[in-house]
């Protein structure tokens, strides 16, 4: 798959999902005005990413600073996806970045870990 | 088809619809239905608060740019009203300690009035544009020298410049005064580099300040209205400095006794003949400063002591034949007698034992 590139905004974060090296990043902020839009593709691209994938190692990093709701729901359905990919005999890592000091932040991914089971879930503090 | 944030869960509730369908046992059947339309009811539910708290989170960011912007204003702002105050007022304003009501109280103030000499005279030749040049510029340079040694600057009559310490931020009524001179002096000092520095550009007739400084009680604080004040004092003692700075020489510094008591350690000074005041009945002492040498290295020759039941004041310069040998004797006699004094046995004071004769000699 070609791999999927989007700069950040003010509203969207960064978007870096390298296909070929099984590697995914999104980082910043995220509140989008139309969040089916900006996720959907992404999520379909993922879903259908992990679907064909067997033996392989993932990592997917969430860098993020601060989103809403909707994106909270979006990230849960990640977790669920990469989850679904580590039952299936991958090896998925999570890491969770966090601000040092953005308790809410890293509090929002140990409790988004607590349903899984076979990924890895790694928080990972950095400075401000 | 289009992404859903939910789209999950419709295909969990769709895969719910396709299994009761399959159900042949009616109760079991009512039983899986009812489970199945909580599960809806909980998906909409989650949908709805999703929505709301997207709705509320996005509200929040705009009031949080919206604060964001009004503080930025009100920065810009805030900043640009500092101009127009003293700093000591300003602060005392924006840390919330400053009463607006009309409300003056009585302090001991140092005050400072300076003005250029013959200013309307000196410039009516100039531009507009080049005196509102040099203006600023000796206005400028007077106002860093007046806030650098703590002074607070009241108000700018035109070339005039009116400021006093003591309010309202005070470090002692002595070292007030002490304050002001000292800035006085390094007022002069700059304005005598100013003054070169317009005459280079061709100025013919540079700017000669005067100084007049007083120490007394003012009354200090809110004056005019309730809805337009000047933080400002007022009292004898302000009209005193005003009247010294008419009666000093150019390029001079010209205080009132009150002053001169509090700082005569500093530097020399030359009692003037007591002047008239217009509108201060009795006559006022004068001093100048003879040598605008503080810091200056004159300051050298001067030693001072003031403490509990000691104040001493040298000038080496004057220590020479027969006042030098009688200022060492009055001074042996004196720490003779304060070697032998006594302690008190409970506390008590000493019977005074330096001899009049003595102190007389030392002062």
């Amino acid at each position: 798959m070609d791999p999927i590139t989007i700069a950040k905004t003010a509203r969207t974060p960064r978007v870096d999902f390298d296909f070929a090296k099984n590697q995914f990043v999104i980082a910043g902020e995220s509140y989008p005005e139309d969040v089916s839009a900006f996720y959907g593709p992404l999520l379909q691209g993922i879903s259908n990413f992990l679907d064909d994938l067997s033996n392989a190692e993932v990592s997917f990093r969430f860098e993020l600073i601060y989103f809403n709701s909707s994106t909270a729901k979006i990230v849960m359905e990640l977790f669920e996806a990469l989850e679904e990919a580590a039952v299936s005999g991958n090896q998925v890592v999570i890491t969770w970045v966090h601000e040092a000091g953005d308790d809410n932040i890293k509090e929002l991914g140990e409790e988004f870990a607590e349903e899984l089971n076979e990924a890895k879930f790694i928080l990972e503090e950095i400075a401000i | 088809m289009s992404f859903d944030v939910f789209q999950r869960e419709e295909a969990v509730i769709a895969q719910g619809r396709a299994l009761l369908a399959a159900i042949a046992d009616p109760a079991t059947a009512a039983q899986y239905e009812e489970l199945l339309k909580a599960y809806e009811k909980l998906s909409r539910t989650t949908r709805r608060l999703i929505k709301l708290s997207d709705r509320n989170e996005e509200q929040l960011n705009q009031l949080a740019r919206t604060l964001n912007e009004k503080n930025a204003t009100l920065e810009t702002l805030s900043d640009k009203l500092s101009k127009y105050l003293s700093p000591q007022i300003y602060r005392s304003i924006f840390l919330g300690q400053h009463d607006d009501s009309l409300i003056t109280r009585r302090k001991k103030l140092t005050v400072l009035f300076s003005d250029i000499k013959d200013f309307t005279e000196t410039t009516e030749d100039l531009e507009p544009e080049d005196l509102a040049y040099h203006i600023n510029t000796y206005l400028t340079e007077m106002s860093r020298i007046a806030l650098a040694h703590g002074a607070t600057i009241d108000k700018f009559i035109g070339d005039a410049i009116m400021m006093f310490f003591g309010d309202p931020e005070s470090r002692g009524v002595k070292e007030d005064a002490a304050a002001c001179l000292a800035m006085a002096i390094e007022m002069q000092h700059s304005a005598r580099e100013l003054r070169a520095r317009m005459a280079a550009s061709g100025f013919e007739r540079p700017f000669q300040m005067r100084i007049g400084i007083n120490t007394g009680y003012c009354n200090v604080g809110n004056f005019g209205s309730a809805d337009r004040m000047d933080y400002t004092i007022i009292g004898s003692a302000v009209n005193l400095a005003a009247r010294l700075q008419t009666h000093c020489d150019p390029d001079g510094i010209l205080v009132s006794y009150e002053t001169y008591v509090l700082v005569r350690e500093m530097v020399d000074f030359e009692e003037r003949k007591p002047v008239d005041l217009k509108g201060i009945r009795r006559k006022i002492k004068t001093f100048a400063v003879r040598s605008l040498n503080e810091p200056g290295p004159n300051a050298a020759h001067r030693l001072h002591c003031d403490q509990e039941g000691l104040k001493l004041s040298v000038d080496l310069a004057k220590m020479v034949g027969s006042a030098r040998a009688e200022a060492l004797h009055s001074l042996e006699g004196i720490v003779s007698r304060l070697r032998d004094l006594p302690e008190p046995a409970s506390g008590g004071n000493a019977e005074p034992a330096v001899a009049n004769s003595a102190m007389a000699s030392a002062n």
